[in-house]
């Protein structure tokens, strides 16, 4: 009788362990990426040649990875409404750039940033439309 | 050599006057809504690129799938490889009209009213669309918002049997667009 006690016991944890482990995974929130350490670190120039050299491998190799890009800003766009900023890199390319949108608490640390600078952004490679773009950013240096 | 010379001269200035009458921007929001009482579901994809010529009324807009971020890292990976399959079709393309783009004065400040139509490609199959949209107009500043719904069944996007409770039929599409001259 008490055996039975305890194989019930111990069916119920698991049964609890399997629903609140499915509860966690059904609400888990998409991953920090300010916390993720970048896949890989290039120049916006060279991340645009490996695009334009080859989309589908570029694809298979960036997408939804973390990476670094190093470039000059070319244009800042803050969204009044909704606080939502967005930085344009150079890539040396003339029709195609960087767009790298970050995330909605980051627009004070984007507001420090000024046209022609040169700096260092972080974010997860969604793809290219004709600009390459980075979601989830946030300025590294 | 004469007329080689006229021609070039002629495109250049087609070029010229079509170039002086756009509006771009690169940092469109569009924010998508299939939830239903059970379960919210919203997503917003705030890179996606917009051309609106003035002189014709053509109006585009291009996105890339993968960039709608959801509030739910599960509901995201669903989004990309179960409904829309985003590594098949990566990216979603509308093509059309302001049909109406007579009665917008881009060099007035005011609110306008505007109808929309055109082909939206997404998740591979092409389809007709309308929509009703507002244009606004305040000095440079110019923006453009529409909301409209799309049948999930029009585009191929299958809903399994066990969340079909939780899952709209229908998304509610949001867009809001701020314009820049395009140089």
């Amino acid at each position: 009788m008490k055996k039975q006690w305890k194989i019930l016991l111990v069916l119920l944890m698991i049964v609890l362990a399997a629903a609140g482990y499915g509860l966690y995974l059904f609400n888990a929130k998409p991953a920090d990426v300010r916390t993720i350490e970048a896949d890989y670190s290039l120049s916006a120039t060279n991340l645009m040649d490996d695009f334009n050299k080859d989309e589908a491998a570029a694809n298979l190799k960036y997408l939804n990875k973390v990476i670094s890009v190093k470039g000059k800003v070319s244009d800042i766009k803050l969204e009044q409404s909704t606080g939502q900023a967005t930085i344009i890199l150079d890539s040396g390319d003339p029709i195609a750039s960087i767009t790298c949108s970050f995330y909605a608490d980051e627009a004070g640390s984007v507001k420090q940033i000024k046209e022609g600078e040169e700096i260092v952004v972080k974010g997860k490679c969604t793809g290219k439309l004709t600009d390459i773009i980075l979601n989830k950013c946030s300025i590294e240096k | 050599m004469k007329k080689i010379f006229l021609i070039i001269t002629a495109f250049l200035l087609v070029h010229i006057s079509f170039s002086q009458k756009r509006y771009y921007t690169k940092t469109g929001a569009i924010s998508i809504e299939a939830g239903t009482a059970l379960e919210d579901i919203d997503a917003i994809n705030n890179s996606t690129t917009s051309v609106l010529d003035v002189a014709t009324g053509q109006y585009e807009f291009a996105m890339l799938v993968n960039g709608f971020e959801f509030k739910r890292a599960l509901m995201q990976e669903h989004f990309n490889e179960n409904y829309m399959e985003s590594d098949k079709y990566p990216k979603s393309v509308f093509k059309g009209k302001i049909t109406n783009i007579n009665e917008v004065n881009f060099n007035k400040n005011g609110t306008y009213r505007v109808v929309v139509k055109g082909t939206l490609e997404m998740h591979g199959v092409k389809k007709e669309i309308q929509t009703p949209g507002i244009i606004k107009i305040n000095d440079q500043d110019i923006s453009a918002t529409a909301d409209f719904i799309l049948v999930l069944d029009d585009y191929q996007i299958a809903i399994p049997g066990l969340v079909k409770d939780k899952i709209s039929k229908t998304a509610k599409i949001k867009v809001t667009c701020n314009y820049s001259v395009l140089k």
